[in-house]
């Protein structure tokens, strides 16, 4: 015998068939689903996306608090103005414009008050071979390490623009091509590239030490 | 710029490091319900001037259209305000000081076969005068006291 709460909080949660369903589903059905108010449709974006999301926005603020506030509001905003989505451009190069939006002009804001809060490093870093190759043979201290290696690459992101660190982020460490960031930044290849390229120069300088 | 690329494959290798930084443990598992909870509250809903300035913001020719605008309203009030002024505002403050003519005017009207009396200009309590009844940033009680004036018959 069930009661009548238990009952409710069973038809709210969707079968488990469906739920496979309804995460194989394309990013454009899902979107026109949650357009009509349905939850469980966004929900399933949210998921897909997130970490790249908070990825990008972890990566130009290296402070997790201000990253989960902004990835929270990227999501929030983009259900609010998901019915002026048309379907231009894919669903990922929408919310990824929100996220770079909301960003810049946190970043704008907040100006001179930086304060990281840096993630932890996983435990893959230790097995990556590039990795290891850069701290034990690379660097001129040779007990450098990882968390401190992380701090210098982060307090070296920071020194940059706004616009000149999305770049490095999306396309060094989210892996984005050229014409995406674009698409994403709404500027042309080419201002992509001499940016990445400034960047990265902007970078070798402040991390000579580590690089030689 | 292509030529360079090989320039910075230490530091592509030194970036990849960032790949490695995650949040704490389950948080990507927590942050939907989070959101789901922030939208179900009615969060992020637009009001009608957030919409107005959000215009503005993603819109910078609209932005600077309405500030030019404003500023050729401003303008134009101005200027029509200063021409269409009243002309007696012009003529007399109406604070009692009267224009060169009316003054002209009264002068020749005064009795002057009448003496002039210090006490018309100084005294206060029979004075005809709306300024010398005003007081004086100078006047003190005093001053008053100690000026003696003899009145003479013509």
């Amino acid at each position: 015998m069930h009661t009548k709460a238990e009952l409710e909080k069973a038809l709210a949660q969707p079968a488990p068939e469906e739920t496979v369903e309804i995460e194989e589903i394309d990013d454009l059905e899902l979107v026109r689903r949650a357009q009509k108010e349905d939850m469980r449709a966004y929900d399933v974006l949210v998921r897909r996306y997130q970490e790249r999301v908070y990825g990008t926005v972890y990566h130009m603020t290296s402070n997790h608090e201000d990253a989960n506030d902004l990835t929270q509001e990227t999501f929030i905003k983009a259900f609010r103005v998901l019915k002026s989505f048309k379907g231009d451009s894919s669903f990922f190069t929408w919310i990824y414009r929100i996220a770079v939006n909301k960003t810049i002009n946190f970043l704008k804001q907040r100006k001179n008050r930086t304060q990281i809060s840096l993630n932890d490093v996983d435990f893959n870093a230790e097995n990556d071979p590039d990795l290891v190759a850069l701290v034990s043979d690379k660097t001129p201290r040779r007990d450098l390490s990882l968390s401190e290696l992380q701090e210098k690459l982060n307090a070296a992101m920071l020194k940059l623009s706004e616009h000149h660190r999305m770049v490095v982020t999306l396309h060094d460490v989210q892996g984005l091509s050229h014409e995406e960031i674009g698409q994403i930044m709404d500027c042309n290849v080419g201002t992509v590239r001499s940016r990445l390229f400034y960047a990265r120069q902007q970078l070798q300088g402040h991390l000579s030490d580590y690089l030689k | 710029m292509n030529s360079n690329s090989s320039d910075f494959e230490a530091l592509r290798k030194l970036m990849a490091l960032k790949r490695h930084e995650q949040p704490p443990p389950g948080y990507f598992y927590r942050l939907p319900d989070q959101i789901a909870l922030r939208l179900a509250r009615g969060e992020g809903q637009e009001r009608f001037w957030e919409k107005f300035f959000n215009q503005f913001t993603f819109r910078p020719a609209l932005a600077y259209s309405f500030a030019l605008a404003a500023f050729s309203a401003l303008t134009l009030s101005v200027v029509y305000s200063v021409r269409t002024e009243p002309p007696e505002t012009a003529q007399s403050s109406g604070n009692g000081w009267q224009s060169g003519a009316e003054a002209e005017a009264l002068a020749n009207q005064s009795n002057l076969s009448e003496p002039l009396h210090v006490a018309n200009w100084i005294g206060t309590e029979n004075s005809s005068n709306p300024a010398v009844a005003l007081p004086s940033l100078f006047d003190t009680g005093l001053h008053h006291s100690s000026l003696q004036v003899k009145f003479s018959s013509p």
